[in-house]
């Protein structure tokens, strides 16, 4: 069991959140694990960590299409940020649109954080997936 | 004859003036006029034979010479003579000589200088020649009448061109009879007479039939020659015009060809010279500017079109001829006088002398006036295709991930459910896939009420009282509006009336005005302002709240957008202003936004009031 600080589920399905919570339970020993409703939410809740210095949580799991803002604003907000640490960051869309998947790759290149791309459904999250760099699923 | 004998007219005969010579039957000379002698060498003396004195003479014919002397013929022959190198010719004529017993004594020969004469004769002989030779090759003939003897004759060149043989002489009417039957014949027979009656000169091209039956264009020409004020000959010449007259008929013929093609031409023809005036123009091009060729003929542009397509076409006109090069095919506008405008597809192809400088153009233009209307249209149409396909595109994605969504979901349910023993995360697991089976329906409710609105072809538009459904929506959303203290003000005058249709109004009222109470600002009281204003081809009716307001330069493009929801709001479900957005295109209206952040948005929304 892999033991980490705190992961962010970024999603404003609550049946995902709820299977993301049941799978990550089987892999991690994690006290800090939040979901948000979008994008907006989780990034007023990542800048408040910085200023209090909280560090920042090594995976997140983002939803693309989600209201207010959606998982690639989230993403160029992030960027912006410059975050020393790497953050494992799943990108997890129902989307089979390869436009998303282009977008996804292009991120993945022009980014210091680790990126990893999912399609739904999930059945099983590996330790893998919160540790190290991941192509494609 | 024995001696010669002394004659007593001797002396006489020495003087006479006229070179004379006396031969007797024995062809000797008996004597001779001093004349004669300076002609012939006098140094031999009579007493010898004539032959020697002709001895230093050309072209005699020796034979002949003695045949003459000693017949009483009066025979004449030509000798000639280098005097100087200078041929001098002569004519000796030979008479009996008899005596006063009528006994023939011999011979006398009178000689003659005539070389002047063969020189007038032999300019005869050159200037009939070269008239010859001119007739033949003019193909001029003549003819000639005379009223005496009532003689005509045909020159050599005449009687070809009748075809008949050299030897053929006609009588007046015989050679009228040639004429063809018909005008020529009866105008030729008027003609001559009237020529022999007052000497009217006449020129006339006519047809006649030849000897060999062959139709032939002919000159004819007369002229009246008198003598002492009586008319006593007629002259005239005959020239073969057949194939002059041919050719013209055949110029004749290919201009009435030309004439006729473009005159029919379908195509507006002109020729312009260099100062850019029409010099020709065709039946189309005169059709189109409603007047004349006369009228049409010196006029520039200028006079014709607008200032502005006429100076384009003046340089164009210009350009063709600087360069020599034709424009081919180039797409223009006249406007008319009138303010008529019609698309053309115009030539102009230089006019080149045989100098090869331009002196002018030639213009063609095609009418494409409706081509170019069918070209918009089409132009209109594929934009609407693909307005249309770039929608069903961006619906097929909306539809494909929403339903894989929520199919993921299930799976993943599923998945879990089967995996797991304890009863209690069973039925965690089991509400999770009724709640999942929930949204698969709703979210298929939605899509089934944006495939109506695209379905929906025939659409029943009908005149409507704006400020009753304002009134009508006001009495649905009542318990919704009293609950937020909502304040209408409502400028929409009470006669206004929009073509909608009505399912589609009460769609559009309600959504519009439930967005603007739903996104207000916590501390303030919802106002909701309502106006519709008349426009050209439409009727803007606007809502208008004091809201939390959109940040357009971040959402502007998605604000219409399927499943966008831009507040953190409960019912938000992104669906409302896409439905009514597709609802207002569908009746070829549109709908507009203005917004400021923390103030208040503006919807407007134009219903087209065409008839169609």
């Amino acid at each position: 069991m892999k033991k980490l600080n705190s992961i962010y589920i970024i999603d404003d399905d609550p049946i995902t959140v709820f299977g993301l919570r049941k799978m990550l339970k089987t892999i991690t020993i994690c006290k800090d694990i939040t979901d948000f409703e979008n994008g907006r939410l989780a990034l007023e809740a990542l800048k408040r960590r910085i200023e209090l210095k909280i560090p920042c949580p090594e995976v997140i799991f983002l939803d693309i299409n989600m209201p207010i803002m959606d998982g690639w604003e989230f993403l160029e907000e992030l960027v912006s940020l410059n975050i020393p640490e790497k953050i494992i960051i799943n990108v997890i869309t129902s989307s089979i649109d390869p436009i998303d998947y282009k977008r996804w790759n292009d991120f993945r290149l022009n980014c210091w954080h680790h990126l990893n791309f999912k399609n739904k459904p999930l059945y099983k999250l590996e330790v893998t997936d919160l540790s190290r760099v991941h192509l494609a699923s | 004859m024995k001696t010669t004998e002394t004659l007593p007219h001797q002396y006489v005969l020495k003087q006479l003036p006229k070179a004379t010579a006396l031969v007797n039957k024995n062809s000797l000379l008996v004597d001779a006029s001093d004349s004669w002698y300076a002609i012939f060498d006098d140094l031999l003396g009579p007493g010898k034979d004539i032959i020697h004195w002709y001895q230093n003479h050309l072209e005699i014919d020796k034979t002949k010479l003695k045949k003459y002397i000693g017949t009483s013929s009066g025979e004449s022959f030509r000798h000639k003579k280098l005097v100087n190198g200078q041929e001098q010719w002569y004519e000796s004529t030979c008479t009996p000589w008899f005596d006063e017993d009528e006994n023939l004594q011999g011979t006398i020969i009178q000689t003659d200088d005539i070389s002047q004469l063969m020189e007038k004769e032999q300019e005869l002989d050159r200037i009939t020649s070269l008239l010859k030779t001119k007739s033949e090759v003019a193909k001029v003939g003549s003819w000639e009448y005379n009223l005496e003897t009532e003689e005509l004759h045909w020159c050599e060149e005449t009687q070809k061109i009748h075809e008949v043989q050299p030897d053929y002489q006609p009588t007046v009417a015989e050679a009228i009879a040639f004429y063809k039957q018909g005008y020529s014949r009866n105008r030729i027979s008027m003609l001559f007479h009237k020529a022999l009656e007052n000497g009217t000169p006449f020129h006339e091209k006519l047809t006649i039939i030849t000897k060999d039956g062959k139709e032939r264009w002919v000159a004819a020409a007369g002229k009246a020659i008198r003598k002492n004020g009586e008319i006593h000959k007629i002259f005239g010449t005959f020239q073969d015009i057949d194939e002059q007259m041919m050719a013209d008929k055949k110029i004749r013929e290919s201009e009435q060809l030309l004439t006729t093609l473009i005159d029919n031409l379908p195509i507006n023809v002109f020729v312009k010279d260099k100062d850019s005036r029409k010099i020709l123009v065709n039946k189309a091009e005169c059709d189109y500017l409603g007047t004349t060729p006369d009228t049409l003929l010196g006029k520039t542009d200028f006079d014709l079109y607008d200032e502005a397509v006429a100076q384009i076409s003046r340089d164009e006109d210009l350009e063709v001829m600087r360069t020599q090069e034709p424009m081919i095919g180039k797409e223009t506008i006249n406007v008319r006088r009138d303010g008529t405008a019609t698309n053309f597809l115009t030539s102009k192809i230089p006019l080149l002398d045989l100098k090869g400088k331009a002196y002018g153009l030639i213009g063609m233009s095609m009418d494409i006036t409706h081509i170019k209307q069918k070209e918009d249209q089409l132009h209109n149409l594929i934009n609407v295709t693909a307005i249309q396909n770039k929608k069903l595109i961006n619906f097929a994605h909306i539809v494909s991930h929403n339903l894989r969504s929520h199919t993921a979901n299930f799976s993943m349910l599923l998945d879990f459910l089967i995996r797991e023993s304890d009863e209690k995360e069973k039925q965690r697991i089991m509400k999770m896939l009724f709640h999942a089976s929930d949204n698969l329906l709703d979210t298929l409710e939605n899509l089934n009420e944006v495939v109506d609105i695209s379905t929906n072809v025939n659409l029943d538009k009908k005149s409507l009282n704006l400020s009753e459904h304002i009134t009508k929506m006001q009495q649905n959303l009542s318990a919704f509006l009293e609950e937020n203290q909502v304040e209408f003000e409502n400028h929409v005058p009470d006669d206004m009336m929009v073509s909608s249709v009505p399912a589609y109004l009460e769609s559009i009222l309600l959504n519009l005005v439930t967005n603007a109470v739903k996104y207000q600002q916590p501390e303030r009281r919802p106002v909701v302002e309502l106006r519709a204003i008349k426009q050209d081809k439409n009727i803007m009716f606007s809502v208008t709240d004091n809201g939390l307001g959109i940040d357009l330069n971040r959402y502007g493009d998605k604000i219409f957008g399927m499943y966008k929801t831009f507040h953190n709001h409960k019912d938000a479900r992104g669906l409302g202003l896409y439905i009514i957005k597709n609802q207002i295109e569908a009746m070829d209206g549109s709908i507009s936004v203005s917004s400021e952040v923390g103030k208040g948005s503006t919807f407007n929304v134009y219903f087209n009031e065409e008839t169609e």
